[in-house]
């Protein structure tokens, strides 16, 4: 078989942007984008707020310098500099890029792109299409692949990297609508499978699907990954789901009130109140809630997001599918009653170690979007970056794959790789005498990450944390699929998707353990401050004899210099 | 889900989910299943079967996702009706079931089966494909990213509520043309080439509609609305498809295809009788040569139990029908003043 | 004698005669005087619409105002004349533009757009103001011994935005009159579903793969006859049948009733009488 010149795995914002703009760079390439959903599924659908361009369209004297200073201090000056550089620079370029190729962007009165503010921007500069932004940037990307007939593979879920020394020969996959596991040889891989904040799972806003798989293949392949310990909460997830009510609620003049009554935000931010950053205001909601200010129910303590001063006409048509949700999920419409709410994992700052251009420390690996780590984000990301970040890093990485793919011819895939690959799925079907069963050990999985390595941590919790981690990899061990048919085997999926998160929940909890001190959402009580002198650093894993050896990366600095983080 | 969110108090009752299996590999058709489970009020229905497949029977196969309603992942026939299970709550279900207590669950129609409730979605992609879904930029590739094309808000909201679609398949699984024709184009992507058509950075409108008015395409809709009706996103789909239909008869001119000269005969006899002249309608859409072989056997029966529609001379016209004709006439000249005034529109 | 204008339908004029035909025979029964809009014209089927938005508003706000100057509201018995003058009276509802331009041509005739009448189907004027209790105590001859298959046909129930009288995808008001009439209404899919006849003469084979599709069930389920409330309806699974079911290599027929006919079966009219001889199946 030919190999691929470039194969992508991921459909989401970031695995489009790179198909299409390899296509661009050389229309003569042989490229696949393999995606376990059909590639509109992708959670890049889910981001609902918006993409941050220094567009100036709104606030006429916004700039990138701006926009560059804001992420570099909302990162908690864990960022690298020039990397933010590169997000913030081709931000305007890469939102009209997208307004150019059909995106049904919002608008202002005078015809430009429409623009809103966002927490933790010193100008309004976020760019949206109402309430479904990422929704109409991947419908967008998905059409524009398909004009320009990129090869779609979809249903297929990656198992593991084929590696030849220093370099991947490519991916092998199993097809899951016929269960066949098949090879696809490739002179470039790139992993662009989003996040892994699912591994909270009830306390989650994630898809049941980002469970970190491209992390968790390259971590196994013996590719580094980066500042896993960092994930992001999100200040406003709804009580009983996790599901997201998204920033722009707060962006159009949504309250956080307690139970007395009070916008507790003016305690943490008087100034920009419910606009701070995610991370302070995460940390106000918890706060609030552990020191007894919030409501009560049966499903766990809770705070209000208050829209009702809106008027139903701004909620109808500003924030049409925030308002269904709380409708379909939590029973509530905001235009009679506050939103519950509570902070739920969102987002997942860490991930492959990657540098400016997508390339891993394997010749020939990218990685792209969420599931990379550039770092554009540092300890914590801004709102309204993450459809950035991952349309500007997913572009670039498709241009460097696609100038690379020339230059390499891989060896060839071996059968008995892939044979090998079958035997070790049918092992989870072989009925052994003592076995677990995936939902308790997914279930135990989610609680022990919350209760030990959540919004507040110290040492003793991130230890029992780790131990029981150790005691659920060694269960799942005995873990059986019970489903043993090869066509459409989801029970299979969602073992080998535990796998993934169990060897990336790893990585977060032994990076918690070992960052003796706060910054951005990672907040240890015992270590209450920011450490410059010892812990400006990046953390980086690597997996040896089954457990994650940790190493430090420095950051890169450029003109801004450390400052404390104030809001 | 943990058992203590399923089990819980009070407003709780045994709930049988009648679902629909189908393994290509074992079973030569498909067959129901059912699964009782005790369930709490509030519960939705796609909870309701990741329970069943965690804890009863882990070879039930779904789709599911973001969980969210916003990635189209499950949807499914639930008591007859396609729709997302993950918005759908097992209580406003129960209220609806033909037998008590049973929800009868199934995969989307329409489309090939693979298994249980999953079904496959290449055809939709493919007629994606081939009806040019997308927007070709009216700007070269090149150029892309260095400015924006100026876009008023109300061309914005001619495409805001079709760009909800979520491609979900439920208006697919419930349209009664493709259930006669697999071939035909589809309500979403019906809706999607409207939502192209009206977008002023697109190029290809012509080429688009050219596509549109052929065999399987927008004429061949029926008007049942049953797409418009079961669409999670509440959009009207329908409006959009007789957007296409406006678009095709002003730009393509009435003599087009047997649907636009069908529609174009309502406005010639509405304005000559006002009512409408039934007996020709069959020769003005498809022509003498099609009406008599279709329509000609029938016509002797017809004859015999006296149900023919009267030839045109005997067609009854409207009381006063000069005023009326008169005032037909002014509104054409509305029209005319209202090109006029927007070109290009 | 509670009284209404009546809209007269095109096809209620040449094919389906036999509906106003029984009609006539059967109101004052109830109580009830559809006086006959002579003046009305063609409400431009759903076709009007897309040709030119202005005409099908200019058409239907005149059969309208022509109900509005008897200061009664305008009765329908074709589904999709109930769906398209409804339509045009919500457009004409939500727009004054609209409302005046119409109003500026309508004065010539002396009439005025209002939107004082109500548009409404006959199968609703039954229900709601005659009363299920009246018409049954009025049934001479209840359709006990009959297995009926409602077949609702779409445009009494679908847009919902435009109707929104009946759920429009579980539908109820048919079978309840047919049960007042002493009937037995099965239940069955394709009781809310679509007939085909709007693409008869566009795509022929889809129609009847449809029409065919709706037969079979009723037969299948046992059905005794199909009840519908639409002429349009009607004239595909009555006068299309044959076609239909030889196309699906289906044996056999079932007979198609209007509305108005089992209403007059059921108030003790003969077959003769109400036309129902006049069907293709018999």
């Amino acid at each position: 078989m030919k190999p691929f010149d470039i194969v992508i795995v991921g459909g989401g914002g970031a695995g489009l942007y790179a198909a299409m703009e390899a296509m661009k760079t050389n229309p003569g390439l042989n490229i696949a984008v393999l995606s376990k959903i059909y590639p509109n599924r992708s959670h890049t659908s889910a981001a609902q707020g918006g993409a941050n361009a220094s567009l100036a369209n709104k606030a006429k004297d916004d700039t990138v310098e701006m926009h560059i200073f804001d992420t570099i201090k909302g990162s908690d000056y864990l960022a690298d500099q020039d990397a933010v550089e590169v997000l913030c620079s081709e931000a305007p370029k890469i939102i009209r890029e997208l307004e150019n190729m059909g995106t049904p962007w919002s608008r202002m009165e005078d015809n430009t792109i429409a623009q809103r503010p966002f927490g933790g921007a010193g100008r309004p500069r976020c760019c949206y299409c109402a309430d479904k932004t990422g929704h109409t940037i991947l419908q967008t990307l998905y059409e524009q692949c398909l004009r320009k007939g990129v090869i779609f593979f979809n249903e297929y879920f990656a198992l593991d990297l084929s590696v030849d020394g220093s370099r991947s020969r490519g991916l092998i996959a199993m097809n899951i609508k016929t269960g066949r596991i098949e090879a696809f040889p490739a002179k470039t891989v790139i992993f662009a499978t989003g996040g892994y904040a699912k591994m909270y799972w009830n306390r989650s806003s994630n898809a049941a699907g980002n469970t970190g798989d491209g992390q968790a293949i390259a971590y196994r392949a013996g590719i580094p990954l980066k500042d896993m310990e960092f994930v992001q909460f999100h200040p406003t997830g709804l009580r009983k789901s996790g599901l997201l009510v998204t920033e722009g609620a707060r962006g159009e003049g949504g309250y956080l009130v307690n139970a007395l009554g009070e916008r507790f935000m003016s305690r943490y931010a008087p100034e920009k109140m419910e606009l701070g950053p995610r991370d302070l205001v995460s940390r106000s909601l918890e706060t609030e809630i552990l020191e007894g200010r919030g409501f009560d129910s049966p499903a766990g303590k809770y705070l209000h997001l208050d829209l009702r001063h809106l008027g139903a006409d701004l909620i109808k048509s500003r924030l049409p599918q925030i308002r269904e949700m709380c409708m379909y999920f939590e029973g509530v419409d905001p235009i009679d009653e506050p939103i519950p709410v509570r902070p739920t994992a969102h987002y997942s700052m860490g991930g492959i170690d990657t540098d400016n251009f997508g390339r891993t420390v394997m010749e020939g690996v990218y990685a792209a979007g969420e599931c990379g780590c550039v770092s554009v984000h540092g300890a914590n990301r801004l709102g309204g970056n993450s459809l950035l970040d991952i349309l500007v890093f997913g572009r670039i990485a498709g241009r460097a794959a696609a100038e690379e793919a020339g230059k390499f011819n891989p060896a060839p895939i071996s059968e008995s790789e892939v044979l090998e690959k079958e035997q070790e799925l049918r092992s989870f079907m072989q009925p052994s005498g003592h076995y677990e069963r995936y939902g308790s050990l997914r279930e135990e999985l989610g609680q022990t990450l919350g209760l030990n390595v959540g919004i507040y941590r110290e040492a003793s919790k991130i230890r029992k944390g780790i131990e029981d981690l150790v005691a659920l990899k060694e269960r799942f061990s005995h873990v059986r699929v019970f489903d043993s048919s090869d066509v459409y085997n989801t029970n299979l999926l969602q073992v080998l998707e535990l796998r993934n998160m169990l060897d990336l929940a790893e990585t977060v909890a032994a990076g918690a353990l070992v960052r003796e001190e706060s910054r951005g959402s990672h907040t240890r009580t015992d270590f209450p401050t920011r450490d410059d002198a010892n812990w400006h650093k990046h953390t980086t894993y690597t997996l040896e004899e089954g457990r994650p050896k940790l190493g430090y990366k420095p950051v890169v600095m450029g003109r801004y210099e450390l400052q404390e983080r104030t809001y | 889900m943990s058992d203590s969110t399923i089990q819980h108090h009070e407003d709780s009752r045994d709930v049988t989910f009648r679902v629909h299996r189908f393994n290509p590999q074992v079973d030569s058709k498909p067959y129901f299943d059912d699964y009782t489970i005790r369930l709490e009020k509030g519960i939705t229905v796609l909870r309701a079967l990741n329970y069943i497949k965690e804890h009863v029977d882990a070879s039930l196969t779904f789709r599911a996702f973001c969980q969210a309603g916003i990635c189209g992942s499950c949807a499914m026939r639930i008591n007859n009706m396609s729709k997302l299970a993950c918005t759908t709550q097992v209580w406003d279900e129960l209220e609806k079931s033909r037998e008590p207590d049973i929800i009868k669950v199934e995969p989307l129609r329409n489309l090939p089966l693979i298994k249980d409730l999953v079904v496959e979605m290449d055809p939709l992609v493919d007629k994606m494909k081939s009806y040019s879904n997308w927007v070709d930029s009216k700007m070269s590739e090149e150029n892309w990213g260095k400015k924006e094309f100026l876009v008023s808000e109300a061309e914005f909201l001619k495409y805001d509520k079709a760009t909800d679609c979520i491609l979900c398949a439920s208006c697919v699984s419930e349209c009664t043309i493709l259930r006669a024709n697999r071939e035909y184009v589809s309500p979403a992507v019906l809706l999607k080439s409207y939502r192209m058509n009206v977008d002023s950075r697109d190029s290809i409108h012509e080429q688009r509609l050219a596509g549109l008015v052929k065999d399987h395409g927008v004429w061949d809709c029926t008007h049942c609305y049953r797409c418009q009706e079961s669409c999670v996103k509440h959009i009207p789909i329908m409006d959009a498809i007789h957007g296409i239909r406006e678009d095709a008869i002003a730009e393509r001119g009435t003599k087009d295809t047997s649907g636009a000269r069908h529609a174009e005969a309502f406005m010639e006899d509405i304005e000559k009788k006002g009512k409408l002249v039934e007996a020709t309608l069959p020769i003005r859409t498809n022509g003498v040569v099609w009406t008599m072989k279709n329509l000609l056997p029938m016509a002797f029966k017809m004859v015999l139990k006296r149900r023919t529609p009267p030839p045109p001379p005997l067609v009854k016209s409207t009381k006063d029908i000069e005023k009326f004709r008169a005032e037909f006439k002014e509104m054409t000249g509305h029209v005319a003043k209202d090109h006029a005034k927007k070109p290009g529109e | 004698m509670k009284r209404y204008a009546y809209y007269q339908s095109c096809i209620n004029e040449s094919m389906t005669r036999e509906v106003d035909r029984s009609i006539e025979l059967w109101q004052h029964d109830l109580g009830i005087e559809m006086v006959k809009l002579h003046e009305s014209t063609c409400c431009g089927g759903s076709n009007l619409d897309y040709v030119s938005p202005k005409h099908f508003a200019l058409v239907n706000a005149r059969n309208i105002a022509a109900a509005e100057k008897m200061g009664l509201d305008l009765v329908v018995s074709c589904n999709t004349c109930l769906m398209t003058i409804r339509s045009a009276k919500k457009k004409l509802d939500e727009s004054e533009e609209l409302r005046s331009e119409v109003n500026e041509i309508l004065k010539s005739e002396g009439l005025e757009y209002r939107g004082t009448s109500d548009v409404r189907h006959l199968l609703w004027v039954l229900i709601d103001d005659v009363g299920l209790d009246v018409i049954s105590q009025k049934v001479k001859a209840p359709l006990a011994r009959l297995r009926i298959a409602p077949f609702y046909g779409c445009h009494i129930l679908r847009p919902s935005s435009v109707l929104g009288k009946d759920n429009p995808m579980e539908p109820t008001s048919l079978d309840l009159l047919l049960g007042a009439l002493g009937g037995k209404t099965i239940p069955y899919d394709h009781k809310n579903r679509c007939c085909g006849f709007h693409t008869l003469l566009v795509a022929e084979e889809e129609s009847l793969n449809v029409a065919a599709e709706a037969l079979q069930e009723a037969m299948d389920e046992k059905a005794d006859c199909i009840v519908t409330p639409c002429p349009l309806c009607h004239t595909v699974l009555d006068g299309y049948q044959a076609k239909a079911l030889k196309r699906s290599g289906r044996r056999g027929s079932i007979p198609v009733y209007h509305l108005s006919e089992v209403v007059g079966l059921a108030l003790g009219y003969t077959d003769r009488q109400l036309g129902i001889r006049r069907h293709i199946v018999t």
